[in-house]
């Protein structure tokens, strides 16, 4: 058994199931805490494992920075093939564009939230979820 | 006119940057500003959605990278009608706020940033060909209704706002997640490359992925299980924003859901789920909003009703059934306004928002009361008025395609919701006033939007050929998958600003 190959699918697999985890202690935390500002706080942990998701969609074990410079290529000549092997090293960009924009809209909602909790405890002196119930919930 | 369709999502966005800087220099531009930028806008999407009748869809590239690299918008005729709509809907609810709150300067100038930020993501959500694209401008337009649900300080706005976002933010994680395992398995974001590519997509993947979609896009669509935030937000919110949730917000969400069951997948049943979870949330909604007492509330049941009946529209699956589903939402848009519109008139001076509190309304804001009315009759489905077309080619629709259980359900809810209008109407007109209320009556400004909307509703019943034409060709333009394909990825009209 090829003992490297193994070490390096664990690797793989670890970002999967952490992401995983991490989402389901976000969901848990978003609904059972009663707490405002911990439901919060579940919120933002849920959109954690969603972004540690989408970023192991694109890793590559071993991958280089999606940037192509001429030192990268170490001598050989400038031909398609030889750009092909290159990118096939390197970890797809795309998933890290689409978190960064992800974690910015993340910090957006917890900002409003967290503004709309100060609110909430303003209006009803108290965090606990139970307690604010003047809609029908 | 030369005009192209990034200037829908540009010019909005640019104005909500520039009300703050300009209120420093002219403190009247903060609402002159989003008119001027409506107007246009508006007048630029009619002569467009003229243009691509004749021309075919208009597909256009942003900063030269071409589809699938880039990001496209598509201003066909389906996309170009709902942009249509909602920029008309948009100008109308700016010239009824335009004198809203019109002492504090520092309340209106978030308004209208707030507004048009709702603006850009709705219009932007129906135009943009790229679904990574389409999750920004949904988050661009719930985290601008969030905080325009907690605009009143006084109310419980903040309580219905936290529930909104709760579960706004919960779904759009699930929306990002389906967009996860599309690119794990396509390897592209451009809707028109997934639809090519969905076909080798494994059918569990596909169904999950749907399933994902659905909880996702359900919350801005108002679908049964998902709408617990819709009666509060609509109740706490001020009235021109419920306006504009009805006539905007919802509809686009609509659009994505719609786009994403008709082009991108085309899993097996999933237009039976439609007509089931449409004829649930129709029946549910409305039979909570007969047992309302509160105005707004009862309103916002209504509205989640109507948009059950368009899904079940669209679940039939036919182009009969499509073009009946666009026709109920235009005309969903313009009716559910006036009746927020009006009905916040109505009801002015109370925090509650009482049914009781509209008694003999009807003789002390004789105007107010009659475009209720209008609006009541008009979305009941009575003949002469614009819902009678909608309802009636929606049934027609079903009876085609033989669906007679559903027409049945449809007519018993339609007697439903003829008693809860009725009633309130009852109210208005033979009741006495409660001796404590004070009438408001309604500014020059308000009242040019509500008579406006009155008469598109005349103009749409009494002329339906006036739109129909549209929306015949949206309704073309959406059940033909292939040719959507085909414009975004040939990109034969090229057009790079």
């Amino acid at each position: 058994m090829d003992f490297g190959l193994f070490d390096l699918k664990i690797v793989e697999y670890s970002f999967f199931i952490t992401a995983v985890v991490v989402i389901l202690i976000g969901l848990y935390g978003a609904l059972v805490k009663r707490s405002l500002i911990k439901v919060v706080i579940g919120l933002s942990v849920f959109d954690s494992g969603v972004n540690l998701l989408l970023i192991s969609v694109g890793y590559l074990t071993s991958g280089t920075a999606p940037i192509y410079s001429p030192g990268l290529l170490k001598g050989m000549p400038l031909t398609l093939e030889n750009i092909k092997k290159l990118s096939e090293g390197m970890v797809d960009p795309v998933p890290q564009a689409l978190v960064l924009t992800a974690i910015v809209i993340g910090f957006g909602v917890t900002a409003v939230a967290l503004s709309l909790v100060i609110r909430l405890y303003r209006h009803h002196k108290t965090l606990n979820i139970d307690e604010i119930k003047n809609l029908k919930w | 006119m030369v005009g192209s369709p990034v200037l829908f999502i540009a010019i909005p966005l640019l104005a909500a940057f520039l009300i703050p800087l300009l209120g420093f220099v002219w403190k009247e531009s903060i609402r002159v500003l989003p008119g001027l930028v409506l107007i246009y806008l508006l007048a630029l999407s009619v002569s467009l959605l003229g243009q691509v009748m004749h021309t075919g869809t208009i597909v256009e590239v942003i900063a030269g990278w071409k589809p699938p690299w880039g990001i496209d918008l598509v201003f066909s005729p389906f996309t170009g009608l709902l942009t249509t709509v909602m920029l008309t809907l948009g100008f109308i609810i700016w010239i009824y706020s335009y004198r809203f709150k019109n002492v504090e300067f520092e309340e209106a100038k978030k308004y209208f940033i707030l507004f048009m930020m709702l603006i850009t993501g709705s219009v932007g959500i129906v135009l943009t060909g790229d679904i990574f694209n389409q999750f920004v401008f949904i988050e661009i337009t719930s985290i601008s209704a969030y905080a325009l649900t907690a605009f009143y300080k006084g109310r419980d706005s903040a309580e219905a706002s936290f529930k909104y976002l709760m579960i706004g933010s919960l779904s759009s994680m699930f929306l990002l997640l389906a967009i996860i395992l599309i690119y794990s398995q396509t390897g592209t974001l451009n809707m028109a490359d997934i639809a090519v590519r969905a076909h080798d997509m494994k059918p569990s993947f596909k169904v999950m992925i749907v399933i994902f979609f659905l909880t996702g896009l359900g919350i801005e669509a108002e679908i049964f299980p998902l709408n617990g935030w819709a009666p509060d937000a609509y109740s706490q919110a001020p009235g021109p924003i419920g306006a504009a949730f009805a006539g905007i917000t919802v509809k686009a969400g609509v659009y994505a859901l719609i786009r994403i069951i008709f082009t991108l997948f085309d899993v097996q049943g999933t237009h039976e789920f439609l007509i089931v979870i449409g004829l649930t949330t129709l029946i549910i909604a409305e039979l909570s909003a007969i047992r309302q007492v509160l105005l707004k509330r009862m309103l916002a049941y209504s509205s989640i009703g109507q948009m059950g009946l368009v899904l079940v529209a669209f679940g039939l699956g036919t182009r009969e059934g499509v073009f009946a589903a666009l026709f109920l939402m235009v005309n969903h848009a313009i009716i559910k306004s006036l009746l927020f519109l009006s009905g916040s008139y109505l009801v002015y001076n109370s925090t509650q928002k009482f049914i009781s509190e509209a008694s003999g309304m009807g003789k002390h804001l004789p105007i107010t009361s009659f475009l209720f009315s209008l609006g009541a009759i008009a979305i009941v489905g009575m003949p002469p008025f614009a819902g009678f077309w909608s309802k009636w080619s929606v049934l027609s629709a079903a009876s085609d395609a033989g669906m007679i259980t559903v027409i049945v359900l449809i007519l018993l809810v339609s007697i439903v919701e003829v008693v809860y209008y009725f009633r309130v109407i009852n109210q208005i007109y033979f009741s006495r006033k409660e001796s404590h209320i004070e009438p408001k009556r309604p500014t020059v400004n308000a009242l040019i939007a509500m008579i406006s909307l009155g008469l598109i509703i005349l103009v749409i019943g009494f002329w339906p050929d006036t739109i129909t034409g549209y929306l015949q060709a949206a309704a073309d333009t959406l059940m033909d998958k292939g040719k959507y394909i085909h414009d975004v990825l040939s990109t034969g009209q090229l057009l790079i600003p």
